[in-house]
């Protein structure tokens, strides 16, 4: 490589590297992750669930004594998470009763009632009403507690002491555990941990290439529009030219990846530690660091795919830019790229979930798609590499040599053309330009 | 000694030729005028001498060899800088393209800045720099390499008068170093003024090509002025003149091919007429050009 690609290196690079958008960009990200922690920290505090109240009218007067004993556990500050207030009969009539404890739940002094009918063994049915009848965990509570209490009468009265059957119950129980077999050994991973990191790499692959891939396109069309491009042409060749843009700003993408990155591994290896030592406590808020998993295997692979991702897209950006004349022209053009790319990043929801199928194989294989679903897969398997990932990693190469040859035939020709926009036929015809 | 021989050099595109076997010689140290109107393949020759695109067929030799970029420099037709970048950065990236070591381009860049009154602005962005000064930026991009040879395409081209006065004295300037320069242009008068050698080229063809006191001479019609008090003798018994127009005391003759306008002179000295006004009317490039494009039959080009 001479001399003058790096100089094109370093304009492309340093022009860009030192404005605004790159330096914000580059703090947003990590920051954006720092404000979704935040959030979840600020949810947690906020939307820690309090204490509720619920009358009761227990007409079977079976059911009371049993029940409240059962629902007596205690939220994170040590008060209660129910309390329950036994419910007399108004006037010896329901009716009167209801429009009580209506005014009583309307009136905020109860967050609901409860009704157990006289005849709850045989109906099975419990009326709950509530101010707000959204929370499944609090519904799921109290009709496991009533479901109990209901079975154990149940037993008794077939004549079967209702401790024995669970005993029974208990001791037949089967826990999974899941392990993850790795190079290593087996090793204990929760299966859905995998997945919130893989999805926000990977859409930061698929974000970054798209914009870097359109900075290739810019910078082309500001050539070719600014008419530059001749002058330059004169010094260095097209293809040099080329290969310097590509470099200049897929360095710029990954310095940004690095910084970003970089500030994922150091939460992911101490992020506990030090929010432990700011005093957080939330073990909500600890549970979601914990699942970040981000390692140097990924890190690395993460830049690789990157790199390919960008060479490859950016240099279909960069015929683009060639062929066109204008901005306006290069934003319509460059429609089918961006929903290649989109459609790799829907593809990859499917795929991840499922990544050692033949179809998540071969689909990894196909160059417009590998960046991102090979990428993806990688990144939910790991550490275990899966298959084909460095048969990808050959045939990125493979391809985007390939591409770059035939996009450097197009964009030689296009970058000196000015004046009308031609047709695709007439750029794939450039291709065979002396 | 010859800097740049073009030798056949033809080149086609999908639907015309652009540049029909061409061939001249460059000499060193000389300024080499390239017109034709517009459409006429003076650019498309340029881009082949520059290397941007390859000729179907024919040879182009540098000093006997192929072609170096870095001892070229070249102001394109259509040209711009990127509007983004500091002056000095732009003009330092610019040498970077031409080989040029850091040290030595600081230099330059210094020397042309000042030179073209404009080192005030060298940290400035190119966006907030007026039309004209972008002009001499570019220009100076041109120059900062020493380049042997320096080919212009249009340099005047939306200049004002007191920048083409700037710019003329500089190619001058750069002639009287040893610097080779070809001037492309389709504006006669600039090219008259200021060439050694011209090629008249149309539709890709070469027309005329030579010194430029020669074409003048070779060109078939030379108009003489006189204005004279006696006998019309001297006129009538001449052989030198193909016609004449006498309105008694004032002639316009033109000059048989050939023809010598001092002999005229001579006889009308010996004849004892009394010479008031003798003027030998050259004809003007735009003349030469306007006969040699108009006899063409497929007519003349486009004229801007």
């Amino acid at each position: 490589m001479s001399k003058k690609v790096f100089a094109v290196i370093s304009r492309e690079f340093v022009t860009r590297v030192r404005t605004k958008g790159f330096i914000i960009g580059t703090l947003l990200m990590p920051l954006m992750f720092v404000l979704f922690l935040g959030g979840i920290f600020i949810f947690a505090i906020f939307f820690q669930p309090s204490t509720k109240t619920y009358d009761v009218v227990d007409f079977s007067g079976i059911m009371y004594d049993e029940f409240t004993e059962i629902l007596n556990d205690t939220l994170g500050g040590g008060e209660p998470k129910y309390v329950f207030n036994k419910a007399e009969l108004k006037d010896g009539n329901l009716d009167s009763t209801l429009a009580y404890l209506q005014n009583r739940v309307n009136g905020k002094k109860i967050d609901g009632y409860l009704i157990f009918p006289k005849d709850i063994l045989d109906a099975k049915t419990v009326q709950y009403a509530a101010r707000n009848v959204s929370n499944f965990e609090e519904q799921n509570d109290i009709s496991r507690a009533l479901s109990r209490i209901v079975t154990n009468y149940k037993l008794s009265e077939s004549g079967v002491s209702p401790d024995s059957v669970r005993n029974i119950f208990n001791r037949g129980k089967v826990k999974l555990v899941s392990h993850q077999v790795t190079e290593e050994g087996a090793t204990e991973k929760s299966g859905a941990s995998s997945f919130v990191l893989t999805y926000i790499l990977v859409y930061m692959i698929f974000l970054m290439v798209m914009i870097y891939g359109q900075s290739v396109m810019r910078s082309v069309i500001e050539e070719k529009s600014q008419r530059i491009s001749e002058t330059i042409i004169s010094a260095i060749k097209p293809m040099e030219l080329l290969v310097g843009k590509l470099i200049g700003i897929c360095m710029l993408g990954i310095t940004q990846l690095v910084i970003v990155g970089l500030i994922f591994l150091v939460v992911a290896l101490y992020g506990q530690a030090i929010f432990i030592s700011f005093g957080v406590s939330s073990m909500d808020l600890l549970d979601v660091i914990n699942q970040i998993n981000f390692s140097l295997n990924i890190f690395i692979f993460m830049i690789l795919f990157f790199f390919f991702g960008f060479v490859f897209y950016a240099s279909i950006f960069a015929a683009v830019g060639a062929i066109v004349n204008t901005e306006e022209e290069g934003q319509q053009f460059q429609m089918p790229i961006i929903i290649l790319l989109i459609f790799s990043f829907f593809i990859m929801f499917t795929v991840a979930q499922n990544p050692d199928t033949a179809k998540a194989y071969w689909i990894s294989l196909i160059p417009f798609f590998t960046p991102i679903v090979m990428f993806a897969r990688i990144s939910v398997s790991d550490p275990v590499i899966p298959d084909g990932a460095y048969l990808s990693i050959l045939v990125m190469i493979v391809s985007t040599t390939l591409l770059l040859w035939l996009i450097s035939k197009i964009y030689r020709v296009g970058i000196l053309m000015y004046g009308k926009k031609p047709s695709l036929k007439e750029a794939i015809k450039w291709i065979k330009y002396k | 000694m010859i800097l740049l021989e073009l030798d056949k050099i033809s080149k086609n595109f999908t639907d015309f030729k652009a540049v029909n076997q061409v061939s001249f010689k460059v000499n060193e140290g000389s300024i080499f005028g390239l017109i034709g109107p517009n459409g006429a393949g003076k650019t498309t020759t340029i881009r082949m001498i520059v290397n941007i695109i390859m000729p179907d067929s024919g040879q182009i030799k540098f000093l006997g060899e192929e072609i170096v970029p870095d001892q070229i420099g070249y102001l394109p037709e259509v040209r711009g800088l990127y509007k983004k970048m500091y002056v000095e950065e732009l003009l330092l990236f610019m040498a970077k393209l031409k080989s040029m070591k850091t040290k030595e381009a600081k230099e330059q860049i210094d020397y042309w800045l000042k030179k073209l009154n404009i080192s005030d602005w060298r940290r400035k962005k190119i966006e907030e720099l007026s039309k004209g000064m972008q002009q001499k930026i570019q220009f100076i991009t041109t120059l900062l390499h020493k380049p042997k040879l320096l080919i212009l395409d249009e340099p005047f081209g939306g200049l004002d008068p007191i920048n083409t006065n700037l710019i003329k004295d500089i190619i001058l300037e750069l002639k009287e170093s040893g610097t080779t320069i070809i001037f492309s242009t389709h504006v006669m008068e600039s090219a008259e003024k200021i060439c050694d050698d011209i090629l008249l080229i149309n539709k890709g063809v070469v027309i005329l090509c030579g010194k430029l006191s020669e074409v003048k001479k070779n060109f078939k019609k030379h108009n003489v002025l006189i204005a004279y008090d006696g006998s019309d003798d001297f006129i009538k018994k001449s052989t030198e003149i193909e016609k004449f127009n006498n309105y008694g005391h004032y002639v316009e003759l033109q000059l048989k091919q050939g023809g010598n306008a001092q002999r005229i002179l001579e006889q009308a000295v010996q004849d004892k007429v009394v010479i008031q006004k003798f003027e030998i009317k050259e004809p003007s490039l735009n003349e030469i050009f306007m006969e040699a494009v108009g006899t063409d039959k497929n007519g003349g080009g486009n004229y801007e």
